[in-house]
């Protein structure tokens, strides 16, 4: 009941928005050629679903986030590995992700390009970057900020190193580092389409701009309501694992 | 009289401040606990009490003098710590909590909670096993670690105000429990601590530190019979220790000055 009530409370804006846009189409205050009605959108949805296309694009967009996902992941664990362990290496490398982060990632994009070649290796590439700059910055923050305190106590009961990492370190880091995860993965995917859209013959991206250029308007916005549910959806699964890692965390969301 | 458990030769630190001046903390402190003692440290805020106990933590070095452990123990596990808080893990169950020192010795799971069970049974913690230290009150999060610390079979216990930030009524709750406690287990223990009727209620003896840098002023011998009570009558005796101890402090001198000029 009251979880029904919940998902009405966050529910109800959005019909509300969706009822207006339908009956303005139908009644042609919006025009339907530009604005169509929902529920001929639906209709797009399953003919392209139905076709396979929406599946095919869907994949391409998600196995390039997956794999620059991946990569930024480990490349960015590994360096907040390293700028934790040597201060000398932290403030001489500060600059630079300093500035690598306050630079629009999508404009480094030629300059990826300029290095690999125009391919998938390059669009890839980018969003591993972009992964591993939020990592980096996340954990090493979330390492630093860990409380002198436990690791004193854990040492005072006779943990060594692997044990004050593994008791202390690793469990007082997660719920940051799942944070982290969720709002990399988000990105991840937001660059991808953004590449796909710039440089790409296919992904959801590329469908967008397709759709676009071709004045395929009903795909058009097939396409942009999917990239905006597949970001949703996996910001909810992390969420969900998040939950389920740190159960001992006060759940505030 | 029972061994010696630990003595501190003119301990001293002195640290740099991060405006570059150097600070002594501590200087020449001097004494010794018995195996099976309860000794309180007492003394004015920023009297060098936490350093002092960090040090004996092995957490910290001393910059001069010298301690020693008269026990046949490891290395490291010698001394089981109580914070005033932070003293729990949050991400480990009350369970686990209470059984990490023996965890970190090695002891089999199950050997170890049958342990740490029968402790946090005793502190009425029966039933709350797998509760995680958020859902704890600020008092039962104290019990449990006190019974981490009993049950860690370290030779001397560390306590630095492990009760300071309880209210009145569960701060006394807390001090009944731990003199039962100690009494049945006998542990050696060096509790830190500014109030001093929690000293007197808990103690065998009371060492008395001056303000920075920290130096052992006096040293007063508790006499009253055990099992002691929180509610019992103060007799002679208790009066007069409670006078001196607080005379010791400056405290006293200050009040009677007052009432003379009052």
């Amino acid at each position: 009941m009251t979880k029904a009530l919940r998902f009405a409370g966050s529910a109800w804006l959005i019909a509300l928005l969706l009822a207006c846009w339908e009956a303005m189409s139908r009644l042609h205050l919006l025009d339907p050629l530009f604005f169509p009605a929902p529920s001929t959108l639906l209709g797009t949805l399953g003919r392209l679903t139905l076709s396979g296309e929406i599946g095919r694009q869907v994949m391409y967009t998600l196995e390039r986030t997956a794999s620059g996902f991946g990569i930024g992941l480990i490349c960015g664990v590994a360096a907040s590995a390293l700028i934790t362990l040597s201060a000398r290496l932290r403030r001489a490398s500060e600059p630079l992700i300093a500035f690598l982060y306050s630079t629009p990632r999508l404009t480094l994009l030629p300059m990826v390009m300029l290095l690999v070649g125009v391919n998938n290796t390059a669009r890839i590439l980018l969003v591993a970057l972009g992964t591993a700059l939020l990592m980096m910055i996340q954990i090493a923050d979330a390492v630093r900020a860990v409380n002198r305190d436990f690791v004193d106590m854990a040492v005072n009961y006779g943990a060594g190193p692997l044990a004050v990492i593994r008791k202390v370190y690793l469990p007082a880091c997660l719920p940051q580092a799942f944070t982290a995860l969720r709002l990399a993965f988000s990105r991840a995917l937001v660059l991808t389409i953004s590449v796909e859209l710039l440089n790409c013959d296919d992904g959801l991206g590329s469908m967008i701009w397709n759709a676009w250029q071709t004045f395929a308007i009903e795909k058009l916005y097939v396409s942009i309501a999917l990239a905006g549910a597949l970001g949703l959806l996996f910001q909810w699964l992390f969420l969900r694992l998040e939950r389920r890692m740190t159960p001992w965390k006060e759940q505030t969301t | 009289m029972s061994a010696c458990s630990l003595r501190c030769d003119s301990l001293g630190v002195t640290y740099r401040s991060q405006t570059g001046k150097s600070i002594c903390a501590l200087r020449d402190v001097d004494f010794e606990v018995r195996r099976g003692e309860f000794v309180s440290v007492i003394g004015p805020s920023g009297c060098g009490k936490t350093t002092l106990l960090h040090i004996l933590a092995g957490l910290l070095q001393p910059t001069s003098g010298s301690f020693r452990f008269f026990d046949q123990d490891g290395q490291n596990s010698r001394t089981a710590l109580v914070f005033q808080e932070n003293s729990l893990f949050p991400w480990m169950n009350v369970m686990e909590n209470a059984a990490f020192g023996l965890e970190m010795r090695g002891v089999g799971k199950a050997e170890r909670e049958r342990r740490a069970s029968r402790m946090l049974e005793r502190l009425g913690l029966a039933g709350r096993e797998r509760d995680y230290p958020r859902q704890l009150s600020t008092g039962m999060k104290q019990r449990v670690a006190v019974v981490r610390a009993f049950v860690s079979e370290a030779a001397v216990l560390l306590m630095d105000e492990p009760f300071a930030a309880l209210d009145r009524q569960t701060r006394m709750r807390a001090q009944q429990e731990l003199t039962e406690l100690w009494e049945s287990e006998r542990k050696t223990v060096v509790f830190v601590t500014h109030d001093v009727d929690e000293a007197l209620l808990l103690s065998d003896r009371v060492v008395v530190l001056s303000a920075s840098p920290g130096t052992v002023l006096a040293e007063y011998h508790v006499h009253m019979e055990r099992p002691r009570e929180l509610f019992c009558e103060p007799d002679e005796e208790s009066y007069e220790l409670k006078r001196r101890i607080l005379a010791s402090l400056g405290l006293v001198a200050e009040l009677s000055r007052y009432s003379v000029t009052s």
